[in-house]
């Protein structure tokens, strides 16, 4: 940036909120991007894992002669082979490598390293297993039934866990109700689809540190959780996270083959890289879990919602995951979307012989959304009320503090309410959707609305919610920003940068993000609960205000003036109040380094947000800020078939300001569709504990026919702690979508779905009244 | 061992052979035995399109291919999209695909590219619904297709970006 | 596991049935779309030789002549899609590849594949029955070549099984040409426009004059092990006047005479009640037409 004459004076621009091109993009649409399937070491051998194929089974031997007699294999591994191995999970209860009992069909008996694929999967034919079969847990009902088979031992009640939350005395809301319902909704398994296959590439140095090429969401917690199973020194175990190939929390927790490669990649003393093919992506990926949830809520009949009691049983699974730990969010939903005075939440997550549940984009949140904003267009009709005037009527409002103590210091719920309304003319379409109902033809037309809350600021579940930063600025003001957060295709390295460069006055091309290494990054608690642009934005803001500081000190000093004077654009140090040119960056860094006292401009920075832990009783503002949306679906019916197209999503989205306009639309088209699928398309059929569409022919993606149009809104409550104002939004716009398409449906046909998806067969048999009324409580 | 059959082929305008197992895919052909990894593997069913190639000037799925099929052929992969100078299709496409935002994480969009770019050669002035149609059989978890929509639709009006 | 011991790709038509004829143990590789899947998951073994017939060039393209339609069994869908021929005479036809997998798999997916395949949801079949096609086969025994047709209605025997020999090779089809006043319609099931296994599937074909049907072909697809005609469902139309009783009689014929099964897609209950609405839905619109 060496200009022979000096601008005059340099116009203000900000790139916050204007459509910033993602700094990836680039890469990847030339295919140039190097995701994990596209890495190879030199001398690396390629694993496979033998799964167990049966459902509840005690292994009576395993011979794995042949295998390991197979020209080109150089490890075989069994339980037997690695004692020191641990359980991994959020409870601990599941080992890696079964050499007793198999739990689910996914689970892992054997695993093979060798020169070739195909050279591992003819090894892993060659190996025998006997097994016995055990009797199978197949549905939660059936786990707390008297003399239900034991999973675990050490669970003999078949409970993974339990969480128990109540503020206020339901009983006491109950008596104050004119209006008392209680329903059963079901909701569904359905899995996160990532387009690139797990995998893991894994080397052992001559010294024994470990390297792995990991897709981790965690992966500063995965480094210390691998070192604890290794036996190891957490110092010496580093992750690589090379692109990934779509995250959505699928890749939050440790997986067992993970450890598996890590115990070949030992045995073999070669580097090991183990990729799943997509049906095992199907049978051995993490699930958002099936819930049966039994909702009781009341109202008077000026519309004040009075109180809410909620059971809910999940089915967890073989194994305990993320998936388990899901009611922290629901929870939230329930005591806190609406103001209601007395509320009760229940939840057991007990053990069947499933796919176990993970975490997945809107934790938990889908389903209780999709059970409350049901209930709340059933209480408005009940008292002959307007539904969107009924939720306006109880909506929180910004200075709230919620019975479950949330605190909303920004919140543009209402605003939300209204403007999706408006956008979509939703009050009028209703009431003459209500009209056609009976007459026209076999095609009904339904609008349906529904809300979300979640957090927006992080959320302190760890003992730190933090993100680090180092930012440092070369002799040509060059910005290197070192962030612990990971990008997993959202955008965060864009949004980042963007911040740095509103900070130091300098343009999207002047930064690299370096945020895929443990040896060089900073901690980060890992990318969910939609914190990154939050926490992480807000560290790289940090950081660069240090910079900015030590920058405009030695400008002052330069021009003797104060630092207050002067502020930093388009590359120069200028006169704050007039924009006027004064010194070339570039220039001034290199003069600050080649001087006598020579010095870099390098600033490190640590965020943590001012939220709080809950308390055991659950309590507590857990995050920074909320998020709030509203969105209005509108669909069409046909009654003779059972389909259900999506015509148009009208979404408004409190997101504290937009800080990239582009990539917050696609984040929110992109988890609209998302809700598309889980509504109408996507479900994986488990029947007695097998998987039966392991396949996307069988298990249906939304394809690009069948997006509904959408009209999107920011709404700008431009919070007070967010990086430039703004929260989070990642998990936000896929939440609401299934809970208004069943409104939707009502408003159309009159029938209501309590249980997802809304398929065309199951919507049909809904409209022909033969399905069964589903009716659940724990005794 | 499976039988080995030696074949002769144009891959991204470079003629070449390759000696490649009877049984193999012109996927696993290009990924492994080539080395070229812009062409994706997401289901090797023909069902996601993250492997699209164009082949003769025709798009299709690089997994449901025989490689002994990509003898005599002309073969283009992303590496080599738009590679002969005359394709500024090709460049205004990876634009648009840019400026629209139509890439999130990215492992859809190589196959996405291809089969745009195929879309477009056959109907340069495609409406946003035959696109929707076109990209029916690529599928992205990440973007919700429509800033991919808008990207080709761009192209094909010659406003983009 | 049987290993390909041989890679043939002949030039012609001679060439390839020679190769059925003297091999033995044979796999024909058209456009690969059903192959290489069924081969991956196991569901296909191998045969000896492998032998791709795309480079014979004769058995590609469609032509009009002496009152009839011939489809090269290597004619691609997207071929059949852009052909003007089949746009103006076959109706059907054109509606089932319209809603036939994606458009990359149209690229390469042939005719031929199709019906060989056997799915008794293979989307083109069903049309074709309704359009009273014959199937072209050809094998070479003695050297000399031998051509033997055989009706559409007549091929299918089972889910993946047809009469062809193994020591046959399908040359294409042939399909006599409608008359000017034809009526056809296809319809498939299912809620994407394409990349879907049909539900169900329903061939229409007849001529409307003076408001009666005559001529009346009506096929279905996936309710049964192969592909059928609805020869009930024919009968409630045929020589009748397309009344609301004539549709609600031919709808209930339909719903009453195919046998489908429950499985991943659909129970056999909601294909049945598919094929009532949806025959209906179509006979509505060939009334309104
Ligand atoms: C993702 C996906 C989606 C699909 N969607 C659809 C769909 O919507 N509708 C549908 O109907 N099908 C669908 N299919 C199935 C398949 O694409 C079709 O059946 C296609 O027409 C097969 O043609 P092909 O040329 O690829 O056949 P190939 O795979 O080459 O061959 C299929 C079979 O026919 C035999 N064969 C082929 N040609 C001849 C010949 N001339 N003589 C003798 N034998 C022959 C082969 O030996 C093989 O057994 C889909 C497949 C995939 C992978
Ligand atoms: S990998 Fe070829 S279509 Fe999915
Ligand atoms: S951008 Fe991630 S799958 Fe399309």
């Amino acid at each position: 940036m060496s200009v022979s004459e000096k601008p005059r004076f340099i116009a203000q621009e900000s790139l916050i909120g204007t459509r910033v091109t993602k700094m990836d993009a680039p890469e990847k649409i030339e295919g140039k991007t190097r995701y994990i399937h596209d890495i190879s070491l030199p001398g690396q051998l390629h694993a496979k894992i033998l799964r167990s194929g049966r459902v509840h089974a005690r292994i009576l031997s395993i011979d794995t002669r042949a295998a390991r007699a197979l020209p080109g294999v150089h490890a075989v591994i069994t339980a037997a082979d690695v004692p020191d191995q641990r359980p991994i999970g959020v409870v601990r209860d599941h080992l890696p490598l079964k050499g007793d009992r198999v739990r689910s069909l996914r689970d892992e008996i054997a695993a093979v390293a060798a020169d070739t694929e195909e050279i591992a999967a003819q090894a892993l034919s060659l190996i025998e297993v006997e097994y016995e079969d055990l009797p199978l847990l197949a549905n939660p009902e059936d786990s707390q039934k008297p003399g239900a088979p034991v999973l675990h031992d050490d669970h003999p009640d078949n409970v993974a866990m339990r969480f128990e939350y109540s503020h206020g005395d339901v009983r006491a809301g109950e008596a104050e109700s004119d209006v008392v319902l209680e329903d059963t909704f079901k909701l569904h398994y359905v899995t996160h689809c990532c387009m690139g296959v797990s995998g893991i590439i894994v080397e052992f140095d001559a010294s024994g540190s470990l390297l792995m090429y990991s897709n981790t969401q965690v992966p500063f917690l995965h480094k210390r959780e691998f070192a604890d199973y290794l036996g190891m020194d957490p110092s010496r175990v580093r992750i690589i996270q090379p692109p990934i190939g779509g995250g959505f929390g699928s890749k939050l927790d440790i997986y067992p083959f993970e450890v598996i490669c890590v115990f070949l990649a030992r045995a073999a003393k070669r580097p090991v890289k183990l990729l799943f093919t997509r049906e095992e992506e199907f049978l051995a990926s993490p699930t958002r879990q099936p819930v049966l949830l039994t909702l009781r809520s009341g109202c008077k009949k000026d519309g004040t919602l009075t109180f809410r009691q909620v059971h809910t049983l999940h089915d967890n699974g073989a194994y305990t995951s993320w998936g388990a730990t899901t009611p922290f969010v629901m929870m939230q939903t329930f005591s806190s979307l609406y103001r209601v005075p007395h509320c009760d939440y229940h939840t057991v997550a007990v053990y069947t012989n499933n796919p176990y549940a993970g975490s997945f984009r809107g934790y938990g949140n889908l389903q209780a959304t999709f059970a409350i904003e049901q209930h709340m267009d059933m209480m408005a009709e009940a008292i002959g009320m307007e539904p969107l005037e009924f939720r306006l009527k109880n909506a929180q409002d910004a200075g709230e503090v919620t019975g479950q103590g949330m605190s909303f210091k920004s919140c543009g719920f209402k605003e939300c309410l209204t403007t999706a309304a408006a956008r979509s003319d939703y009050s009028r379409k209703r009431r003459e959707n209500l009209e056609q109902r009976q007459s026209g033809g076999p095609v009904k037309r339904g609008i349906g609305m529904a809300s979300m809350l979640h957090v927006g600021g992080g959320a302190k579940i760890y003992p730190s919610d933090g993100c680090g930063t180092i930012l440092k600025l070369d002799d040509f003001a060059h910005v290197t920003l070192i962030t612990g957060a990971s990008e997993i295709g959202q955008g965060s390295e864009t949004v980042l940068s963007q911040l740095v460069c509103e900070e130091l006055g300098l343009p999207m091309s002047a930064v690299t993000v370096v945020n895929n290494d443990t040896a060089i990054t900073p901690w980060d608690v890992g990318v969910h609960a939609s914190r990154t642009t939050f926490i992480a934005g807000n560290s790289a803001i940090g950081a660069a205000k240090k910079a900015k500081v030590k920058i405009l000190a030695a400008a002052a000093k330069k021009l003797e003036c104060a630092e207050a004077d002067l502020d930093l654009r388009g590359g120069w140090v200028i006169r704050a109040a007039s924009g006027e040119a004064l010194l070339d960056l570039p220039r001034l860094l290199r003069s600050l380094h080649f001087s006598d006292k020579a010095e870099l401009v390098m600033t490190t920075f640590y965020y943590e947000p001012p939220s709080v832990h809950q308390d055991k009783a659950f309590k507590g503002d857990v995050s920074a800020a909320y998020a709030w949306a509203t969105q209005v679906v509108e669909v069409e019916v046909d009654t003779e078939t059972g389909i259900v197209r999506m015509n148009r999503v009208t979404a408004a989205h409190d997101v504290g300001r937009v800080l990239n306009r582009l990539g917050i639309e696609g984040q929110i088209e992109g988890g609209v569709v998302m809700g598309q699928g889980y509504a109408l398309t996507e479900n994986l059929l488990v029947e007695m504990g097998v998987m039966k569409n392991p396949n996307f022919r069988d298990y249906k993606l939304v394809t690009a026919p069948e997006i509904p149009e959408m009209d999107i809104s920011f709404i700008e409550s431009m919070d007070g702690e967010g990086p430039q104002g703004a929260k989070g939004v990642g998990e936000a716009p896929a939440i609401c979508v299934a809970a208004a398409t069943a409104n939707a449906i009502y408003n159309a046909t009159g029938v209501r779905m309590f249980d997802l998806p809304f398929t065309p067969e199951r919507v049909y048999r809904a409209l022909a009244g033969k399905s069964e009324k589903l009716c659940w409580k724990p005794e | 061992m499976s039988l080995m059959h030696d074949i002769d082929f144009t891959l991204n305008g470079v003629r070449r052979r390759a000696t490649v197992r009877v049984d193999m895919s012109a996927l696993d052909m290009l990924r492994e035995t080539i080395g070229l990894t812009g062409t994706k593997y997401g289901c090797g069913e023909g069902e996601c399109g993250a492997c699209t190639i164009q082949v003769d000037g025709v798009s299709l799925n690089s997994c449901l291919m025989f490689a002994v099929d990509c003898h005599g052929r002309q073969v283009v992969t992303i590496e080599g999209l738009g590679a002969d100078e005359a394709s500024t299709r090709a460049s205004a496409l990876r634009d648009a695909f840019v400026e629209h935002g139509a890439v999130q994480c990215g492992f859809c969009t190589p196959g996405m590219m291809m089969q745009a770019s195929h879309l477009l050669d056959r109907h340069p002035h495609a409406d946003a619904e035959s696109i929707k149609r076109g990209i029916e059989g690529n599928l992205c978890r990440c973007t919700g297709y429509k800033k991919i929509v808008d990207a080709i639709v761009a192209v094909g009006e010659g406003i983009a970006p | 596991m049987t290993e390909i011991e041989r890679y043939y790709a002949p030039a012609s038509l001679e060439q390839a049935v020679d190769c059925l004829q003297e091999a033995g143990g044979v796999t024909v590789l058209a456009g690969g779309t059903d192959l290489m899947p069924q081969k991956n998951a196991g569901r296909l073994k191998p045969q000896r030789t492998l032998m791709n017939i795309r480079g014979i060039a004769e058995l590609r393209g469609v032509e009009l002549s002496g009152g009839e339609i011939r489809i090269g069994a290597l004619t691609t869908i997207t071929d059949l899609l852009e052909n003007p021929l089949v746009r103006q005479h076959l109706p059907q036809l054109i509606e089932a590849c319209n809603h036939f997998a994606s458009d990359q798999i149209r690229n390469v997916a042939t005719l031929g594949g199709n019906i060989c395949n056997a799915s008794p949801a293979g989307d083109t079949l069903v049309p074709l029955l309704v359009l009273d096609a014959r199937v072209d086969l050809v094998s070479r025994p003695e050297g000399r070549m031998l051509r033997r047709g055989l009706p559409v209605a007549e091929f299918f025997v089972g889910p993946g099984k047809t009469r062809k020999a193994p020591t046959e090779l399908l040359a294409g089809v042939t399909i006599p040409l409608p008359p000017e006043n034809y009526l056809g319609r296809f319809f498939k099931f299912g809620t994407r426009p394409a990349l879907d296994i049909a539900t169900i599937s329903i061939g229409f074909g007849g001529i409307l004059e003076g408001g009666v049907l005559s001529r009346v072909r009506v096929a279905f697809g996936a309710v049964a092990a192969t592909p059928v005609r609805a020869s009930h469902t024919e009968a409630a139309l045929e020589g009748r006047p397309l009344t609301e009783a004539t549709i609600a009689a031919a709808a209930a014929a339909a719903r009453d005479e195919v046998t489908p099964i429950d499985d991943v897609r659909a129970s056999a209950w909601y294909r049945k009640e598919l094929i009532h609405n949806m025959t209906k839905r179509i006979l509505d619109h060939v009334a309104h037409a």
